[in-house]
């Protein structure tokens, strides 16, 4: 009993938060894209993007803030990019989500390796991170504490935008237009409002968050920059929004069962379990998570078995 | 599945997106003649090098095959550098652990190998099959899987005595052979392009392949026209996974002779592209695979001799992909019909 | 502003679309206040019209003047600010939103910058007294029936203030008594003030409801008369050029064996709810039974049940004595079925792929079309070329892709393919939906050849007209189940109509008619 005291505890529940927020705010930039019509694999690749540019505009302004700029700037001209190719030209979104994917990973470390010369990682001491916010009077509360005080802002931002966006798509004309440019074309086009504006919208809202999502990577709890360092929570992100449609309630609760089974893993590591099998998990429980949703979701369509016929009366 | 135009388009996407390639080059202070130059000479610059050239189109080629089945079939399979992992893993532990003859332990290593691909893609090609479940994400996650598990075994399991992150070399009975002293360029290069033929004609000739090819492009309809959809959904996925697993067969047997961490970087992914770029055509692919290889091959002479790394090739496959996915049809915009945006999820 | 009777007036207009001219030269006038129906036949050009006069399309030519104003008309919102709205053919609702969201989409009343529903609820309500056109403003879309959903649409354009409305073919999914329901809201509307253009291609709806008809032919108007003076043979000939007759061909046979058993058949749809309930009929060798019934209602999972593409969830089915109900849908191809399904670009062909691989598809495995697993290319074409020519598919080809053909001749690809198989059942699935009345008759010739040949035909459609002329039996259906067989000869469109109501034959009879307006009989 002591070690699974030692495993759930109120400090799994912060590690849980800390996980999840990355994956979240991407997914939250998807829920756009996802109203609106759009299967976006390119997600990854914006945040990845965006990861490398907090860092940059980190460095050249001295300014955690412009670092958050410069990546949700870098993540909404990605974003724009994937909309022009997939709104505009009509190119197919998972070749271009694919191909966004590719140019961010090797630009990225090609443009690291222009401007720094390495290979890798930058790392430096000229790259501001975000500060922790410390909520006042949290102190007292001693260890429960951990769970709403101490965080970046960025996480404060992430869990304040689920009903910002429950809003938005619920009982804001732009939120509807969105869903209905991605539920029923037609119906947009009808009423003089143009489905690839509603799209290209949506697509910035996403590279938007998509950004935040990146500079939370690489301003949040560490300061620096390495390859491919979303490694795959876009992927993840884009399961949860198969699984949820893009609602932003499920979207959270979706984000918080892969944050929680990073967390968890994170944890196991501490029992000389060797990291490589370790960090398998959140993929595992992410392509679980889908195939138990498909085999939820399945057509109800079988042979069914009428009941044996049973004696009336029993004992 | 036509997600291309036709051939002369893609030309000139291509040169497209060579000339975007230009400017970033311009961009980061080299000069693209130059760059494109160096590129050229790392391909073709001695005969060593064209040997080179053919060594890196070879496990791309081989994936492209992979990639195609899929895609033909209407079926997204981005896993193939996974699977190329796992079957490059398991020819390796074939290939050092059994003391066998020639004649069966060189084909016996293959075959693992084949069935550690479709093995690995056997799940998701369950769930897409009988439940419909997306196969693009369960694939590209399961990538992730593949490398940091074969990462484990080798560093963990199966460690070469001494070494750091490499399994004992095979045994020389496994070994693919070699076509020239000079190169380790080998007889891979030929598997790659009888699986091209092989695949064209069984695209265009036989029941199965039309089969195949007619649920890619309206699965409803072959559902109709008596195709067993959920069996051949199932199939092809573990056809191309299986071809993806050879890849890396071939890649232990023929190139490495053992399994390393990070041994076939990149080159599943750049079969899917290859393939992509090939709409999903065998014949055509060896072709995008050829020209992927180049720019590989001669990216290393661009790192040299240049301040450039490597993945500016990155950027540029991914600019192609881009460019030649764009589609650009004079006067005919807003023609996008449900059929040509069938991946819809 | 010039007082002017009329409330529309088109002058001179063409459309081209290519080489193709929909409209050419077309001038006619709708007085304000009145019904104006617009007829015509498929491909007469009613859509292109009444897509320009809405601003969806520019003409090439002409002008078109609303209450005596030219109108510069270039896109719907230019229209809906004349005081214009269009009913659209198919519906473009979203099935997600509230039939209030639908209403207000794109003029949603607001409230500090949120949208204001009390407000939207409140409006619906009291529009819908207003003009009798019941709609719960919360409930979603998705969960109504099409008769509500089109309601939803006439609201929509009422509220953005049209005077002049324009409904495009509004009956075709409708049952009669909906549609009786529809003329009266209509009337209401004329009686109000309001102008109605009502486009259809069907007579007998035009001489009950307008009071002027343009009747259009090949892109032209051939005349604009009160509808008073017109009689129906008159509008025949006016929409065809010639005279058609409406006699039922006589039928030679007498109904053989049976083919086709069904017995307490109940399957699921997508979603996993009932929608084949109880289902239990026979068809007999030289017999076309009709399935008739508002779509959607489990007709296109009975056809998809008996094809093998769906599985039943209980019952039984026997084709030739041959229990089918879990056979895979080649197998059941090889027992004896031949399917022409209901949408023919989704089901019926790879528009991509050529017309010959079309023309083959469900017996390309077997000989001579191929052999140990490889295809047979001559043998494909020397078939495929045989089939156009005796089906008089209008191609010069057979290596074309199929998306080269016009709908008609995809459709005779389609019946092409699966009435020359070695068949003794047909399922026949909506035959001849948008296909132009000279391929209609050809198929509906084709399918009684097949008849009087000895085949069982299980003809399904949503044209009542189709199946009153071609079946010996009509089985109606309503959410599920068969709710009434009906003899055609001596049924009245009245008594099919109620029962595709799901008003059952005994009620009917003894009940007279619940739920018909008063007067409408």
């Amino acid at each position: 009993m002591e070690v699974l005291g030692d495993i759930f505890n109120i400090s799994l529940l912060a590690a849980t938060i800390r996980t999840t927020v990355p994956i979240l705010l991407v997914a939250l930039g998807g829920a756009f894209t996802t109203k609106a019509g759009i299967f976006n694999i390119g997600l990854e690749g914006m945040m990845l993007v965006s990861a490398f540019f907090a860092v940059l505009g980190s460095m050249y302004f001295g300014s955690a803030i412009m670092g958050v700029m410069a990546g949700m700037i870098a993540g909404m001209l990605t974003a724009t990019l994937f909309a022009l190719l997939v709104v505009t030209f009509r190119a197919n979104e998972v070749v271009v989500g694919l191909a966004i994917n590719i140019l961010a990973s090797g630009m990225t470390i090609a443009l690291m390796n222009a401007i720094f010369g390495t290979r890798g990682s930058i790392i430096s001491r000229d790259i501001v991170g975000l500060p922790p916010v410390h909520v006042p009077g949290a102190s007292a509360l001693g260890q429960v504490a951990q769970v709403f005080s101490g965080f970046t802002p960025l996480v404060y931002v992430a869990f304040l935008l689920v009903p910002v966006l429950v809003i938005f798509f619920g009982r804001t004309r732009l939120g509807l237009y969105i869903r209905v440019a991605g539920e029923k074309p037609e119906a947009a086009e009808a009423l003089g409002i143009s489905v690839a504006r509603l799209q290209y919208i949506a697509a910035l809202f996403c590279g938007a968050l998509a950004g935040l999502a990146g500079a939370h990577l690489s301003l949040g709890y560490i300061t620096m920059f390495t390859e491919n360092m979303s490694s795959g929570r876009g992927f993840m992100a884009v399961a949860v929004l198969i699984f949820s449609n893009g609602d932003p309630l499920l979207v959270l609760a979706g984000c918080l069962l892969f944050g929680f089974s990073d967390a968890l893993a994170v944890r196991l590591q501490t029992f000389d379990i060797p990291s490589y099998v370790v960090q398998t998990v959140p993929y595992l429980v992410t392509i679980a998570f889908l195939f138990a949703f498909a085999y939820r979701s399945r057509p109800r369509v079988f042979r069914e078995i009428f009941d044996k016929v049973r004696p009336a009366s029993g004992p | 599945m036509r997600i291309f135009r036709s051939t002369f388009e893609q030309s000139i996407a291509l040169l497209l997106a060579l000339v975007i390639g230009s400017l970033i080059i311009v961009g980061i202070g080299e000069n693209p003649i130059v760059a494109y130059a160096t590129l050229l000479d790392g391909a073709f610059g001695s005969p060593q090098r064209i040997a080179g050239t053919l060594l890196q189109s070879t496990p791309i080629m081989i994936a492209g095959m992979a990639a195609c089945v899929a895609f033909r079939s209407g079926l997204f399979n981005i896993g193939v550098e996974g699977q190329l992992y796992m079957g490059g893993f398991a020819a390796a532990l074939i290939g050092f652990s059994l003391p066998l003859p020639w004649f069966l332990h060189l084909p016996l290593a293959m075959i693992v190998a084949v069935i550690a691909g479709a093995a690995w893609i056997a799940v998701p090609a369950f769930f897409r099959a009988r439940y419909n479940a997306n196969e693009v994400v369960s694939t590209i996650l399961l990538n992730y899987v593949a490398v940091l598990l074969t990462s484990y075994f080798t560093i963990f399991l199966f460690k070469r005595p001494g070494g750091w992150s490499e399994t004992p070399p095979i045994l020389e009975s496994s070994m693919l052979p070699t076509l020239f002293e000079f190169s380790r360029l080998n007889y891979g290069l030929f598997i790659g392009l009888a699986l091209a033929v092989g695949l064209h004609f069984y695209f265009l000739r036989t029941v199965s392949g039309f089969e195949s090819g007619t649920m890619g492009s309206n699965q409803r309809y072959a559902e109709y026209g008596g195709v067993n959809i959920r069996a051949k959904i199932f199939r092809m996925m573990l056809v191309s996974g299986a071809i993806g697993g050879l890849a890396g067969g071939v890649e232990t047997l023929g190139v490495h002779h053992r399994f390393m961490e990070g041994f076939a970087p990149g080159f599943g992914f750049d079969g899917v592209i290859a393939a992509l770029l090939a709409n999903a055509n065998p014949l055509l692919t060896v072709i995008t695979a050829l020209f992927f290889g180049i720019l590989r091959s001669g990216s290393l002479l661009l790192e040299v001799d240049t301040t450039m790394s490597r993945e500016i090739i990155t950027v540029l496959q991914a600019l192609i992909i881009l460019c030649v996915s764009a589609q650009v049809r004079i006067g005919r915009r807003g023609d996008a019909t449900a059929g040509e945006r069938r991946w819809k999820y | 502003m010039t007082e002017t009777p009329y409330a529309i007036e088109m002058q001179g207009i063409t459309k081209r679309f290519g080489k193709v001219v929909a409209n050419r030269d077309i001038t006619f006038a709708v007085r304000t206040g009145e019904v104006h129906a617009v007829i015509g036949e498929n491909g007469a050009g009613k859509t292109t019209l009444m897509n320009i006069l809405f601003g969806l399309l520019q003409p090439d030519e002409g002008t078109v003047k609303v209450a005596g104003e030219t109108a510069h008309l270039r896109s719907p919102k230019d229209a809906i600010r004349l005081g214009l709205g269009m009913v659209h053919q198919h519906f473009k609702l979203v099935p997600s939103l509230t039939a209030a969201e639908n209403i207000f989409l794109g003029i949603e009343p607001q409230r500090y910058g949120l949208i204001d529903r009390d407000a939207a609820i409140a409006q619906v309500h009291a529009l819908s007294e207003r003009y009798g056109l019941r709609v719960e403003p919360t409930a979603i879309v998705r969960h109504l029936p099409v008769g509500i959903e089109q309601r939803i649409e006439i609201l929509k354009v009422l509220v953005r203030g049209a005077r002049i409305i324009i409904l495009d073919e509004p009956t075709a999914v409708l049952t009669p008594q909906e549609r009786r329901e529809l003329f009266r809201i209509l009337n209401g509307f004329v009686a109000d003030g309001m102008t109605v253009i009502f486009i259809s291609h069907h007579l007998e709806e035009v001489m009950e409801v307008s009071a002027t008809t343009t009747v259009l032919r090949q892109g032209e108007v051939v005349d604009t008369r009160p509808t008073a003076s017109l009689s129906k043979s008159e509008l025949v000939r006016m929409m065809v050029g010639k005279d058609i007759s409406f006699d039922r061909p006589a039928h030679a046979g007498k109904a053989g064996d049976p083919i086709l058993e069904v017995s307490a058949l109940w399957a699921r749809d997508d979603r996993g709810l009932k929608a084949v309930r109880d289902v239990s009929f026979e068809v007999r060798a030289h017999e076309i039974v009709g399935i008739a019934g508002v779509a959607g209602n489990g007709q296109g999972e009975l056809a998809e049940v008996i094809s093998g593409l769906r599985l039943p969830s209980h019952g039984a089915i026997r084709l030739n004595g041959t229990a089918i109900d879990a056979a895979s849908p080649r197998a059941i191809r090889d027992i004896g079925l031949a399917h022409v399904p209901a949408d023919r670009m989704e089901r019926g062909v790879d528009r991509d792929a050529p017309i010959r691989l079309n023309m083959l598809m469900g017996r390309h495995h077997k000989a001579p079309w191929s052999r140990h697993g490889w295809l047979n290319s001559e043998a494909i074409t020397a078939t495929a070329n045989d089939l156009v020519k005796r089906f008089d598919v209008r191609t010069d080809s057979v290596d074309r892709a199929v998306k080269t053909l016009s709908g008609g001749n995809i459709q005779k690809t389609v019946v092409a393919r699966e009435f020359s198989q070695e068949a003794n059942f047909l399922l026949v699935d909506q035959p001849t939906r948008g296909v132009d009345i000279g391929a209609m008759t050809e198929i509906h010739d084709e399918i009684l050849r097949r008849r009087e040949a000895g085949q069982a035909i299980l003809l399904f459609s949503v044209q009542l007209d189709e199946i009153l002329t071609l079946a010996d039996r009509i089985l109606v259906m309503f959410e599920g189940e068969i709710i009434g067989e009906v003899d055609p000869t001596t049924t009245t469109e009245e008594e099919i109509g109620l029962l595709m109501a799901g008003v059952r034959g005994d009620a009917a009879a003894t009940q007279g008619s619940p739920g018909l307006p008063a007067g409408a009989a």
